[in-house]
């Protein structure tokens, strides 16, 4: 309907113009409508069109050519044969037709998604109204921010020290200060008790309204065939997303289409021995796993998870010799912990977290054409307004991503479970457009909870969701204590929080698996009462990159 | 027919001058580059991107590639735009222009906190 209604405002252009750039005017209104969902959007889309026509029709007349609209007839021989002119610009009755189209166009939009999306929300769903989610929305500690800018690195930590912004235990204090090994989903020290607008089932949605479950693997497949590039935003260490992950690279139909797997779990510095690890060839544990214990993201030991999928990949690979071969291709920064000494050392590399990922996307996915399933945590993909930084550099080289994020059933606060989720089999994957589960409230879906409900939608964050269990069945997968006490390693990864805390920390895990999404604790008191310490802020995280050095 | 003026150089025009810098791209890709540069303060419609386009064409500033399709659908359609030695000569002008601008801006004192 909105593309019929473009193309009839298109034709108040010259018909050079439409001859010449019609084509494309039709695929960047696509594009846009493609992208930017929601009504704000909507609304934000069609004002900007409509102005965009109110100072460009003009101009365009003004500079049209008289152009050759027709040929009424036949050339025959050297007989005479007539051609049409279109010499005038359309007259004031062309413009006062544009104008009623706009005020219908408008006035049907309004209506639309103002008045029928309330019209939903308060008679099929019987719960609070956006309204109610706007009022109870609080400012969010930032867990779930991409690695950050220089001016948001200053503008969080004053926010931070003006109390604005919550500081939890150290685990997660390095993940707000830092925000590091992104987009992070543990407890966040809030707890909600309002019910939340989808935890009261209703069987009053309309077919229209039911969401299409979908085999995670199968809807996996399904994306990489219908886009270049798909994202995936996941949930670090957590145990059932990741058998999974590790059964679709098994998958044959996955493994023919896609070229690489863009990891935020491996630091590009060991590219060179993670590729000759993947295609099969000997290469030594001690080598290859610097990629995943070395990252700069993490924040202590990684998830063992994340070797089982090295190894899931490196076995496909080897049961497919001969055939079409997955690469590992690693988006952390090719930082050196063996030169970092301290926080100066540290800062270049946290601080361009994104821009690196966004480029080796760029140099080893889009330059080489190849498709690519992106994995990231989640908080670096989630759209919150608009794309975030990977998302458009993608988008800016001309390709079209589809977003799928980790989620579970929380809607609300940590206790909000929906049971519609229930009649799922999992591992799923749901496409969120036009159904319930889109409508929800993005936060608490992400984070099992421990994050409030704000307004963002969660088809406004994302394009699909991977459901692989209930919030209380999923469980991360930790490196215990018992395995890195007393080990050069242990001692390694206590100097590396020492140098991101500031001070020694210890918050290893005494178990092999703790639930993904632990109940939201208020924060420990410190002794004088006072806010537990910041990590110093590196001078350094203005600087650039320091130049890369060769792949080890 | 009267040709479409670039001088002064309109400022969607010198945007899309500037988002070439890096590289091809296509309508689309030129009209995000371009909100991303300005920070969201400057998103170009259909009308206004390609009649800019067409005058710099037009003004030599940027031409027309050729490029092999991509692989997703809807490339077809399409067109890339690349930034010629004139068009990026014109840019770095207008950029020293507003530069000097800036200068003077500081100098008298405008202008609080760090610019660079």
């Amino acid at each position: 309907m909105s593309k019929t209604i473009y193309a009839l405002l298109l034709r108040l252009y010259p018909a050079q113009f439409r001859q010449a750039y019609g084509d494309e005017a039709m695929q960047l209104f696509h594009d846009r409508t493609r992208d930017e969902q929601g009504m704000w959007a909507k609304l934000r889309l069609w004002m900007d069109l409509v102005a965009d026509m109110a100072t460009s029709l003009p101009r365009a007349h003004r500079h049209a050519d008289a152009v050759l609209v027709g040929f009424p007839s036949e050339s025959v021989g050297a007989s005479p044969r007539f051609q049409v002119l279109q010499l005038r610009a359309p007259g004031l009755r062309a413009f006062a037709y544009g104008g009623v189209l706009s005020v219908v166009v408008f006035g049907s939009l309004i209506t639309w998604f103002g008045y029928s999306r309330n019209y939903r929300e308060l008679h099929m769903w019987q719960g609070p109204t956006k309204h109610d989610l706007l009022v109870r929305d609080v400012a969010y500690s930032g867990r779930l921010s991409s690695a950050p800018t220089k001016s948001e690195m200053q503008g969080r930590r004053s926010a931070t020290a003006d109390g604005e912004a919550e500081i939890g235990a150290p685990r997660e204090s390095a993940h707000v200060v830092l925000s590091s090994w992104g987009g992070g989903t543990g407890p966040s020290g809030f707890q909600s008790t309002q019910p939340s607008p989808a935890a009261s089932p209703s069987s009053a949605e309309p077919q229209s309204m039911q969401p299409k479950v979908q085999n995670a693997t199968a809807a996996m497949v399904e994306a990489i065939g219908a886009h270049q590039i798909v994202m995936l935003g996941e949930a670090h260490g957590d145990k059932q997303e990741y058998e999974w992950l590790c059964d679709l690279v098994k998958n044959r139909e996955f493994a023919q289409r896609v070229d690489d797997i863009v990891v935020e779990f491996g630091n590009s510095l060991y590219q060179k021995s993670v590729d000759r690890y993947i295609a099969g060839e000997d290469v030594p544990v001690d080598q290859v796993q610097k990629a995943w214990r070395n990252m700069i993201g993490a924040v202590g030991p990684p998830s063992p998870v994340y070797a089982e999928f090295y190894s899931a990949v490196r076995a496909a690979n080897l049961k497919r010799r001969g055939k079409h071969q997955m690469r590992i291709v690693l988006g952390d920064p090719y930082g050196d912990w063996e030169k970092i000494k301290d926080a100066e050392d540290l800062g270049p590399y946290l601080a361009h977290r994104d821009e690196w990922y966004a480029q080796v996307v760029k140099d080893e996915v889009l330059a080489k054409h190849h498709r690519a399933l992106l994995i990231m945590g989640s908080g670096h993909f989630l759209r919150r307004n608009g794309p975030g930084l990977v998302e458009s550099t993608i988008r800016a080289a001309g390709a079209t991503p589809y977003l799928v994020v980790f989620g579970t059933n929380a809607v609300g606060g940590y206790d909000n479970l929906d049971q519609r989720f229930d009649a799922w089999q999992v591992p799923a994957i749901v496409s969120l457009a036009g159904n319930w589960v889109g409508e929800l409230p993005a936060m608490p879906v992400v984070t099992g909870g421990t994050a409030p409900a704000t307004p963002l939608k969660l088809s406004d964050a994302v394009d699909a969701l991977l459901y692989v269990g209930p919030r209380d069945a999923l469980t991360e997968v930790r490196m215990p204590r018992a395995e890195l006490d007393g080990t050069p390693y242990g001692n390694e990864i206590a100097r590396r929080l020492s140098i991101q805390m500031g001070h020694p920390v210890d918050f290893l895990s005494e178990q092999t698996e703790v639930p993904q999404f632990p109940r939201p604790q208020p924060r420990p008191p410190t002794n004088d009462g006072a806010r537990p310490p910041l990590p110093p802020m590196p001078k350094s995280i203005h600087d650039p990159l320091p130049s890369r050095p060769p792949s080890q | 027919m009267p040709k479409r003026k670039l001088d002064p150089l309109p400022s969607a025009a010198f945007q899309i001058l500037l988002s070439l810098t890096d590289g091809d791209r296509h309508g689309y890709s030129i009209m995000r580059q371009v909100e991303e540069q300005t920070s969201g303060h400057m998103r170009l419609g259909p009308g206004t991107l390609y009649s800019s386009i067409q005058a710099l064409l037009e003004g030599g500033l940027i031409e027309e590639v050729t490029r092999r399709g991509d692989a997703e659908p809807g490339h077809e359609r399409r067109r890339y735009y690349r930034l010629t030695a004139s068009g990026r000569k014109r840019a770095r002008s207008e950029a020293e222009k507003l530069a000097d601008v800036l200068r003077v801006a500081r100098a008298r004192k405008i202008l609080r906190g760090d610019y660079v």
